[in-house]
């Protein structure tokens, strides 16, 4: 009996592609792992280069790799762990200028931003597209995980109609964050995502999965869809991208 | 106690602002030691978060080689490396990600025992667990036992003055998931990375003294059901290992 996925499985993930937004605390493990799985495209889409402070969580930069551009510094682990999967780089700042045809050329996309703006963003253009996406994020001990699949469950907007006033949730540079934590989400998310492309039942849709690093303690909290989502409901108002730095009143990190 | 260097203030800083960590608490991760037994699946994943959180010293023990099947379970090997000693090639990643860890590598079969009193910590996802735990009560370490097989696997934390594995017992060990890893590309890597960073998280809580650890309960994870299933167990009076007399 095979433990892991099988044969068809195996060739539906060498013909599928993931694009993670975000090659920082939660990329770095989702980037080795979808690698190590043999999907067979990842994109990597992050404008930031290593610093310092990353090397505590961020595990597919190493110290030489500081000041070097993250999605690069991701590429060349991945490319070492799995010469068959081919790494597509994105250091252009995603946008609602080019998050529709960018998000177009990949089969699900795994959110591990750290801001609400690029949450937003990425739920918003994902439903758009009616693809899969895969959303973590975490706060000093504290991590969540879910998945959003159009069509079969909620939305980030169903969960969060609205983002939090600007300022209001401390940024990670302002609140800490235990370096393990980023690594336990992330590495979750991988996991949920490639159920998804492998097309595994059993994923987070609809099912929040809350997590206390402190107390190893997991919670589940189920999320319907909410009719009157402006993106996802019944009667949509939100048809295209809008501007979400203004949405949001600022920048996250 | 070591201190810190201005580069390690900036590496550690979204540790140190937290209050549960600090300053003190960076300090008290760099002056520990912690012995991973097993670098396949989610020793891998455990040894590269432990290296990145600032755990000073990183001893790695296995006797096994580098396979092709590895790669699909394990993150800390690149296919360059096949066919080198696990230990050797997974502290290659470790050191590139913190220089300033002492990173000692262990790879022969019987190499682990003597070095078990040596550690702070025993993080063991291979190996006699049954053995490694009688030294770990013996010496006063504390033990975080852990393993994967495919999507499946658990973790528990046993230190003296909590349950022994023995109190578990294997059978119950067994049923809840826990069991040490068949290693050779049985194990997905995500899955594989939940539970070595659970593992990983064991060690730094139980060097900072916070948080409530997996003592007298072992979690297990089904990344296919995407759950998690806690199991309790007290002490077993009379245990030859423990006495069976929890403090």
């Amino acid at each position: 009996m095979n433990a892991g996925f099988s044969l068809e499985e195996q060739t539906r993930l060498r013909g599928a592609s993931a694009l993670i937004i975000g090659t920082g605390g939660l990329g770095s493990p989702v980037a080795y792992q979808l690698a190590a799985a043999g999907v067979g495209r990842i994109g990597l889409c992050d404008m930031d280069t290593v610093d310092f402070s990353n090397l505590q969580r961020q595990v597919v930069h190493f110290t030489e790799d500081v000041g070097k551009p993250k999605v690069l510094s991701g590429a060349e682990k991945i490319r070492a762990l799995n010469p068959a999967v081919t790494v597509e780089t994105h250091t252009d700042a995603l946008t609602s200028a080019n998050a529709l045809d960018l998000f177009a050329r990949y089969d699900l996309i795994l959110d591990c931003s750290d801001n609400f703006a690029t949450r937003y963003l990425v739920n918003d253009a994902s439903v758009l597209l009616g693809k899969p996406h895969v959303h973590g994020s975490i706060f000093r001990f504290d991590g969540q995980v879910t998945v959003f699949r159009p069509g079969a469950g909620p939305c980030y907007r169903c969960l969060y109609p609205s983002p939090p006033p600007p300022g209001a949730v401390p940024s990670c540079a302002q609140a800490g964050v235990i370096g393990v934590l980023p690594g336990l989400i992330g590495s979750m998310m991988a996991m949920e995502g490639l159920k998804v492309l492998a097309g595994r039942s059993g994923t987070l849709t609809g099912r929040l999965l809350i997590y206390n690093s402190l107390d190893l303690d997991f919670a589940e909290v189920r999320v319907r869809q909410n009719p009157n989502c402006p993106l996802c409901g019944t009667d949509p108002t939100i048809r295209e991208l809008i501007d979400y730095e203004v949405f949001c009143g600022g920048v996250g990190e | 106690m070591s201190s810190l260097t201005e580069q390690e203030i900036i590496r550690y800083s979204r540790h140190i602002i937290l209050p549960e960590v600090g300053g003190r608490g960076q300090k008290k991760l760099k002056s520990a030691s912690v012995l991973v037994a097993g670098v396949g699946a989610a020793g891998s994943a455990a040894a590269l978060y432990l290296a990145a959180a600032g755990i000073g010293k990183l001893t790695l023990w296995d006797p096994g080689l580098v396979t092709l099947q590895d790669l699909t379970g394990a993150i800390a090997h690149d296919r360059s490396r096949i066919g080198l000693p696990r230990a050797r090639s997974a502290a290659r990643p470790l050191r590139a990600i913190n220089p300033d860890a002492t990173v000692d590598v262990l790879d022969r079969e019987s190499d682990v025992a003597g070095w078990i009193p040596e550690h702070e910590i025993l993080l063991a996802s291979a190996g006699d667990w049954a053995g490694f735990a009688k030294l770990s009560y013996a010496g006063g370490t504390s033990a975080v036992l852990y393993g994967v097989h495919g999507a499946h696997g658990a973790v528990g934390t046993f230190r003296p003055g909590a349950p022994c594995p023995d109190c578990l017992g294997d059978e119950r060990a067994r049923a809840a998931g826990l069991s040490p890893e068949a290693g050779g590309g049985e194990a997905i890597a995500a899955a594989a990375g939940v539970v070595g960073v659970m593992a990983a998280t064991e060690a730094i809580k139980l060097i900072l003294g916070i948080g409530r650890p997996l003592t007298g309960r072992v979690l297990a994870y089904d990344g296919w059901a995407a759950t998690f299933a806690e199991t309790e167990f007290g002490e077993r009076p009379g245990c030859p290992v423990c006495g069976g007399e929890t403090k």
